[in-house]
């Protein structure tokens, strides 16, 4: 008795809980994209996260996984996690991006739904370098028609270009064969990193 | 998780009866049969703590909060071990009632046990204040260290310029090491420089691993990964088995470096031993390397010693 008792008040809670988080507006959007999500139990989603070294790739993937970004190292290699929501796994790959890594980037395209693309705004003398990176894998037959998603990093910075700047120098407005986003974020405090993954949301691709 | 966690509850409410027995039955209370009983080092000195931390006797708490009350002052350091111990000491002999004369070698080791236990909290506040110290290119010092690491590593090779695409010679990631960093800020490259100068030996051996044509990986890149292991082994309390059984010396900046030197001493000879095919098997590798550390330090008789093999490969 007592442990039934238990349970449904366990249950009553979490579900106040629940109820709670969802008014408060920074949660919402989250639990949007959760929901979304499930209308999709079965699917999972393979996100490929790539960029230059120090663009800020980890510290984005570590903010999807809602784990602490102060002690983040350079990749050597890659990280991957997975980012669990009822029944539906999110898995994320990133890539380490430093030059003797590149060549090993590839290796990692088969299959991909969603292609990341993070840019350091403030790291000027490096934006074509980036430019050209980003130009390479945009015509990788196992990249095509995989929706790109740029994220704009590090708009804290003062020397940060706006994002739209970036997509001027990324060339962005040229791409005619997949859907693209920019969106300017600071991925060591999470701003605008949401709004990045609902525009994913979107536009997961329906899998031949 | 749930027997777990009732044991613990069941284990609140008997131990002050099972000490009470062990008292009656032995004479002695509890951190004397831990210093008699238990071998010197990790062994002793956790238990040691752990005794302490549970303790409900008001005096040993105040103890315990003035001795972490001098580690947030910065003030247990050797030269005030005496004025912080001897009050201190005396004070859980009158409240435990022991006899100082009749157990003379009980006060040497639980002084002993204390030193370690502090030194310790002491450590990991400098390791966090070396950590959250960022790497700053307009501070002279620190762009001597780097330097420095530079010549320690590359004795015979001159660097071209402060930026130089040369860096990725020893495993940094671009032309300017500064970015590289990261979240374990100037506590990496402290611990690659104590690397370098210490063990020059080792650490050559080590870099030339680093450069081997199929087995090669990025030397610096790599070290900080294992700045970043050795610093949660020491923030989670698995790297006292480590420090305590150090002989001759307490927890300190130095020999935190010795433990870094000898994770990455080992980390090579795994990597090298399982043969990857490249870079990208790194996160594997390293975890599994993590794993075996671990499990190695769970094991309070362990000893630590780099065991120095030259090998060619």
């Amino acid at each position: 008795m007592f442990v039934l008792f238990g349970v449904s008040n366990f249950y009553k809670l979490t579900q106040l809980k629940f109820a709670w988080l969802s008014r408060s507006g920074q949660i919402n959007g989250l639990l949007n994209i959760l929901r979304k999500l499930r209308s999709n139990p079965d699917k999972e989603l393979r996100l490929l996260l790539l960029g230059l070294d120090n663009a800020g790739k980890t510290t984005l993937l570590k903010q999807l996984a809602s784990e602490d970004v102060n002690h983040v190292t350079p990749t050597a290699g890659f990280n991957i996690k997975s980012v669990l929501s009822s029944g539906f796994k999110l898995n994320v790959w990133d890539i380490g991006g430093q030059r003797k890594i590149r060549p090993y980037w590839r290796n990692y395209f088969e299959n991909t739904d969603i292609l990341i693309y993070v840019v350091d705004c403030s790291d000027h003398q490096r934006l074509e370098e980036t430019s050209l990176e980003l130009a390479e894998l945009l015509q990788d037959d196992k990249l095509r028609g995989v929706p790109l998603l740029v994220y704009a990093n590090k708009q804290d910075l003062d020397t940060a270009l706006p994002a739209s700047e970036v997509a001027q120098h990324l060339g962005l407005h040229l791409i005619r064969d997949r859907t693209w986003q920019i969106q300017a974020c600071v991925a060591i405090e999470g701003t605008g990193v949401k709004e990045g993954m609902e525009w994913v949301c979107k536009n997961i691709p329906v899998r031949k | 998780m749930i027997f777990l966690n009732l044991w613990s509850i069941l284990e609140w409410y008997l131990r002050p009866f099972i000490k009470w027995f062990f008292r009656k039955t032995t004479r002695l209370c509890e951190l004397q049969r831990i210093c008699y009983g238990d071998k010197s080092g990790a062994a002793r000195t956790c238990n040691i703590e752990k005794s302490l931390m549970l303790s409900r006797t008001q005096n040993v708490k105040e103890v315990v909060s003035y001795l972490d009350s001098t580690v947030l002052e910065k003030t247990f350091v050797p030269a005030n071990f005496r004025d912080i111990l001897d009050p201190s000491i005396s004070i859980i002999l009158r409240v435990k009632k022991i006899n100082p004369k009749l157990h003379t070698s009980f006060v040497y080791s639980f002084r002993r046990c204390l030193e370690q236990i502090w030194s310790y909290r002491s450590l990991l506040n400098d390791v966090e204040d070396l950590r959250t110290l960022q790497f700053d290119s307009n501070n002279e010092l620190h762009e001597e260290k780097l330097l420095n690491l530079w010549s320690r590593l590359v004795p015979d090779t001159p660097l071209e310029s402060r930026v130089t695409k040369q860096w990725q010679h020893i495993g940094f990631q671009g032309d300017d090491p500064k970015t590289d960093f990261r979240g374990m800020g100037m506590l990496g490259l402290e611990n690659l420089l104590f690397f370098a100068t210490e063990y020059p030996e080792i650490s050559s051996h080590v870099l030339s691993h680093s450069l081997h044509p199929t087995y090669g990986y990025t030397f610096a890149i790599v070290g900080i990964n294992i700045t970043s292991m050795a610093y949660y082994l020491l923030k989670d309390g698995s790297a006292k088995t480590y420090m305590f059984n150090a002989k001759r010396c307490l927890p300190n900046i130095d020999l935190f470096h010795r433990f870094y030197c000898y994770l990455f001493y080992e980390f090579d000879k795994m990597w090298i031993e399982s043969k990857p095919e490249n870079i990208m098997e790194f996160s594997m590798i390293f975890r599994k390397f993590e794993n075996a550390v671990r499990s190695e330090l769970a094991d309070p008789a362990s000893v630590f010693r780099i065991k120095v093999e030259v090998d060619t490969i």
